[in-house]
């Protein structure tokens, strides 16, 4: 039966061409900008390190004066040199980390390519293992290393093609705002998005391209990226004890047992270096996995999800649209179906014929979106973002794309076809 | 003439004419925030910058490795990039209006005040601000050569800044009602630097402090070295730009070829690239509006054919009656209008609770009620353009279809 | 095969009861050929609607080959409808998109017969009534005694038990009405029950039994009012 249906709604689609096409045409912009925004926070969302977001945690503490506290407010964004490079000492957890985002100047060994610019990740030696970062070749550096501030570094993919034109590159060296560095690793390309352990520098098309032991950027001055925060003044705000913000600080806890252990390790240490007189504030901790990070610092762009929201209700919109128009179309074929219910349709057999019928402009409407979705995701990449380039369709998104067209034209089917369905065969007859 | 009459068989058709109704009045909740939204954006981008924007090129720069020349080899760049016909002034600047990196400081009339009432970007330079940016002195006067400091003695305490520039808005909310002529500003250091002169605005570089943040700024004689914001600013004959900008890499290369220059822009450049998301997001807004009203429009003509069709038989009977084609013509445009209207006045309902959600969750600003007459004066034209073609086929159904049997 | 006991319909509006049926009962047998007669708005209609299954009936008792419909739900009444019954209309009904091939496949659509045995019985429809070369035509293309015929085989594909005509001649020429009712005569010839609805008293001469209806009220005429329960003037309620 479905098939004769199949027939029906296709003789009736091609019946009349311009209704057809804008109704198809309506599903397809509705479902194709819809997939396209819905797409984009789909990967602006996603979890940037699948699998152990809930083991990393961003440190914070509160240093600051005590004027201007205010009980339950945010402490310090980021963590001073001192704090960080005492809290990666103790290792009181199973990994730890302090960075900050950089830039340097390469100077390359290949002829013909000019000095150029990089950014760059100045870490200590838990970087590596605790954000699960691939290499192609060698591995990095060792927390001894971190202690001689060892002239070695690290380069992604991209940076030692351009270099040295192979990934094959550990021993050589590299000139780095001219010190020559030793290179320990290659790493695969790896740019988690959103760029979660530093979300200064920009939480989307974070490139970086060089790392280096924290230690050795300090003893090199090596350029720094991000946001830096003093609140009082000091000659070197670089400095051990300068009264300044700009280290990130990332732990690595298993369980929820040692993150708590962690808190309360946190929480004595501030009463600690209170009590010591560097602190003066009662103890602030806050203790953020990744995803908890990335929620508390809104990184998905509010312009996206505004996108979103207007292509939801451009859907809706194009939805109502197509239920009125099919409502309108199935209408005029109440002669029809008035002779159909009387040669002995019954009322389920003409709303199944008339839901094929939606349904199959949804079907067509749908490959339509899906295409216009992909075309959409193009132009977003062509778009002036940072995350631009991320625009991509995944299986998951694919799929979904094909659900929502469907999902729209049943439900702009439902109700014409229970409508339709609804013509009474006596009254149909005589009258046209 | 025809109200009662369309209203009764509007009645008959509730599910298509309510359809309608809810089509228009979405499109034009939509749409009338879509409007405001873009309006805003718009407005945005025309945000003043107090500088001399046709007359501004800008080169970013970045030097390898540390450089304990760096002020030396500044001053012989400015020097060679001033030799340049057609360069009137060239400054070496840590950060530019809408350039995105900013120095921002708290800043008071008292010392170490935790309460300051302002925090101001910080612009510095090697060269003078004032003249190459073309800023406007509303009261005071410039820098006077002597109070200019290099910036590591700042940063290293052996000299402090005697003088400052601020804006006319930072003046106000510092010294309000009064004149802000040699009254103090705590900014860094120990000594605070006086209120030496009051530009009328130069904008910060970027929106990080807030919106309404952008007239705070202030401007310190305090020079700094080409690796440190990594700016050079040039003001020059607004019709030579291009030829200027063929020549910058060969001077600067001719001062110290280790060097890496990252960009060559007019002042034009920066403010597209600083604005170019809000340009994006206009645009696409101005697409969907675009496309909602379209296929309303659509709406509103495959609905309106079909009723057409369906009364071609009644059509015929008013005609054999005595209606002209005009009556019959209006008939339908007016049971347009008054579809138009209902879904007008549940759009503007719609549109405020649109936007209060908007304001709730994204923080955009209130709409102007001026927005919703746009709104309804476009659906009342969109409507009736979509109608017309309808209309007219009906009233030129032939009085002749009554008597035909069908 | 087909019964009616006291049937009745009444149309309800806000304003206004009307009874459209009062009390009708007729017994009619296999091989019966009758012919309902009587003025316009006197409930001709009223009547095929429910012995088409088209209209529900208010009260009374109404068994098409011995099944009680008024049980039935929509699907049921929709297959014995499909199997039991084919309509003959006095404006032909057919579906002006589909050629008469798939106008007479519409009933045996929905009746589930293999794609064979569909044709089968299109084209022997066809074939009887002499349409059998223009099985690609569309209904436009026809005159109107053709298209009469072709509803005339969309009707009799499915081998009902009755057959139900509503002014099948209504809106033909006399040449042409001659030539349906020679075909609805065969097929009550071959045992088909027919019921016919007219106002044409030489249609209505050609039948083996008359029935008239005024205000709602039968009288069999052949018969003589014996039949018929005249309890016109008591208006029921339910």
């Amino acid at each position: 039966m479905i098939g004769y249906y199949l027939d029906l709604a296709r003789r009736s689609l091609r019946r009349n061409v311009a209704l057809t096409i804008l109704m198809i045409l309506a599903i397809a912009f509705g479902v194709g900008a819809s997939m396209t925004t819905l797409t984009v926070l789909h990967v602006l969302s996603a979890d940037p390190i699948p699998g152990k977001s809930d083991q990393l945690y961003y440190v914070q503490l509160d240093p600051r004066p005590v004027d201007g506290y205010k009980e339950g407010e945010e402490p310090l964004y980021q963590s001073t040199r001192q704090d960080a490079e005492t809290l990666v000492r103790a290792k009181q957890a199973e990994r730890q980390v302090l960075m900050t985002g950089g830039g340097a100047a390469i100077e390359s060994q290949q002829v013909g390519v000019d000095p150029f610019n990089v950014e760059a990740r100045w870490a200590s030696a838990d970087f590596f293992p605790m954000f699960d970062v691939p290499f192609v070749a060698g591995g990095p550096w060792t927390a001894e290393d971190d202690d001689a501030k060892a002239r070695v570094v690290v380069l992604a993919k991209p940076l030692a093609e351009k270099v040295f034109g192979t990934t094959d590159v550990v021993g050589r060296t590299i000139r780095v705002e001219s010190n020559e560095m030793r290179v320990v690793g290659v790493t695969d390309t790896w740019f988690p998005t959103p760029h979660f352990f530093d979300l200064n520098t920009g939480a989307y098309g974070v490139k970086e391209l060089l790392y280096a032991p924290f230690s050795t950027s300090r003893e090199l001055k090596f350029g720094r990226n991000g946001s830096m925060n003093c609140w009082n003044s000091h000659q070197d705000p670089e400095a051990l004890g300068a009264p300044c913000e700009w280290i990130q600080l990332w732990v690595e806890l298993s369980t929820e047992a040692k993150r708590a252990d962690y808190y309360e390790y946190l929480t004595a240490y501030s009463r600690a270096e209170k009590e010591a007189g560097r602190y003066h504030r009662p103890p602030n901790v806050r203790l953020r996995n990744v995803m908890e990070w990335l929620e508390h610092n809104q990184v998905v762009p509010n312009d996206a999800r505004l996108q979103m929201w207007i292509s939801l209700g451009f859907l809706l919109v194009c939805l109502i649209n197509t239920v009125g128009l099919l409502l309108t179309k199935f209408m005029r074929r109440s002669p029809e179906i008035g002779v159909r219910r009387a040669l002995g349709a019954s009322k389920k057999s003409i709303f199944t014929q008339l839901l094929v019928e939606a349904g199959m402009i949804g079907i067509v409407g749908g490959v339509l979106g899906l295409l216009l979705a992909w075309l959409g995701l193009w132009a977003v990449r062509h778009q002036p973002t940072p995350y631009a380039a991320l625009a991509e369709l995944d299986t998951q998104m694919l799929l979904a794309t094909f659900g929502l067209a469907v999902i729209t034209s049943l439900l702009a089917g439902v109700l014409p076809a229970w409508r339709g369905c609804q013509v009474t065969p006596a009254l149909q007859l005589k009258s046209h | 003439m025809h109200f009662m009459p369309i209203l009764s068989t509007l009645r008959r058709h509730r599910t298509a004419a309510a359809l309608i109704v809810l089509e228009i009045a979405l499109t034009c909740a939509i749409v009338c925030n879509a409007v405001f939204l873009i309006r805003d954006r718009l407005s945005r981008m025309d945000r003043p910058s107090g500088v001399a924007e046709n007359e501004l090129l800008r080169v970013q720069l970045t030097g390898i490795g540390e450089r304990a020349d760096a002020q030396a080899i500044t001053e012989q760049d400015l020097a060679a990039l001033r030799t340049i016909p057609g360069v009137k002034s060239a400054i070496s600047i840590n950060m530019i209006p809408f350039g995105g990196s900013s120095w921002n400081s708290s800043i008071s009339t008292k010392p170490d005040d935790r309460d300051a009432p302002v925090n101001a970007g910080m612009y510095m330079a090697t060269g003078d601000i004032v003249e190459t940016l073309g800023l406007k002195l509303v009261a005071g006067r410039n820098f006077n050569s002597d109070e200019y400091v290099p910036f590591d003695d700042v940063q290293s305490e052996t000299k402090g800044i005697a003088a400052v520039i601020v804006t006319s808005a930072t003046a106000e909310k510092l010294y309000p009602g009064q004149s802000p002529l040699g009254k103090p500003v705590y900014v860094m250091g120990s000594t605070p630097p006086v209120i030496v002169g009051v530009v009328d605005h130069i904008v910060r570089p970027n929106d990080a402090n807030g919106i309404d943040q952008r007239p705070y700024s202030m401007i310190l004689p305090v020079t700094v070295p080409f690796n440190m914001g990594g700016n050079y600013l040039l003001r020059v004959a607004p019709d030579r730009k291009q030829e200027i900008l063929a020549q910058v890499d060969a001077k600067l290369d001719g001062v110290d070829p280790r060097r890496i220059i990252l960009e060559r822009q007019t002042f034009a450049q920066v403010r597209a690239k600083y604005f170019e998301q809000d340009q994006a997001m206009a645009r696409l807004l101005l697409g969907v509006s675009i496309a909602l009203l379209v296929i309303t429009a659509l709406g509103v003509v495959g609905l309106a054919s079909f009723w057409v069709q369906q009364r071609t038989r009644q059509i015929g009977v008013r005609r054999a009656l005595g209606a002209t084609k005009r009556d019959i013509r209006r008939y339908f445009q007016l049971e347009n209008f008054i579809l138009a209207t209902m879904g007008i006045i549940v759009g503007m309902a719609l549109a405020y609770g649109v936007n209060m959600w908007l304001m709730d969750t994204y923080g955009v600003d209130r709409l102007s009620a001026m927005y919703l007459p746009i709104g309804a004066g476009l659906l009342w034209a969109l409507g009736q353009i979509a109608v017309l073609g309808p209309a007219v086929r009906a009233s030129s159904i032939p009085p002749a279809v009554a008597t035909r049997s069908v | 095969m087909f019964q009616m006991q006291d049937v009745s319909k009444v149309f309800r509006t806000e304003m206004v009861e009307t009874h459209a049926l009062r009390d009708l009962s007729l017994e009619v047998k296999e091989g019966e050929f009758v012919a309902v007669t009587g003025p316009s708005g006197s409930g001709k209609t009223t009547f095929l609607n429910i012995a088409g299954l088209l209209e529900e009936l208010t009260g009374g008792v109404y068994k098409l080959d011995g099944v009680d419909v008024k049980a039935l739900d929509d699907n049921a009444r929709s297959k014995l409808r499909n199997e039991k019954i084919g309509f003959v209309f006095q404006s032909f009904n057919l579906i002006p998109d589909l050629n008469l091939f798939d106008n007479v496949d519409v009933p045996l659509r929905y009746r589930g017969f293999g794609r064979a045995e569909r044709r089968k019985r299109i084209e022997s429809a066809l074939e009887r009534v002499g349409l059998a070369s223009r099985v690609k035509h569309y209904p436009a293309e026809l005159s109107g005694g053709q298209q009469q015929r072709v509803a005339i085989a969309r009707a009799i594909a499915g081998d009902p038990k009755l057959l139900l005509a509503d002014e099948p001649t209504g809106n033909l020429d006399s040449q042409m009405a001659r030539e349906v009712m020679q075909l609805l005569e065969e097929l009550n010839a071959s045992g088909t029950i027919v019921i016919i609805v007219t106002h044409d008293p030489e249609i209505a001469a050609r039948a083996q039994r008359n029935v008239h209806i005024v205000d709602g009220v039968a009288t069999d005429l052949e018969r003589g009012p014996a039949l018929v329960k005249p309890k016109a003037a008591e208006a029921k309620a339910s």
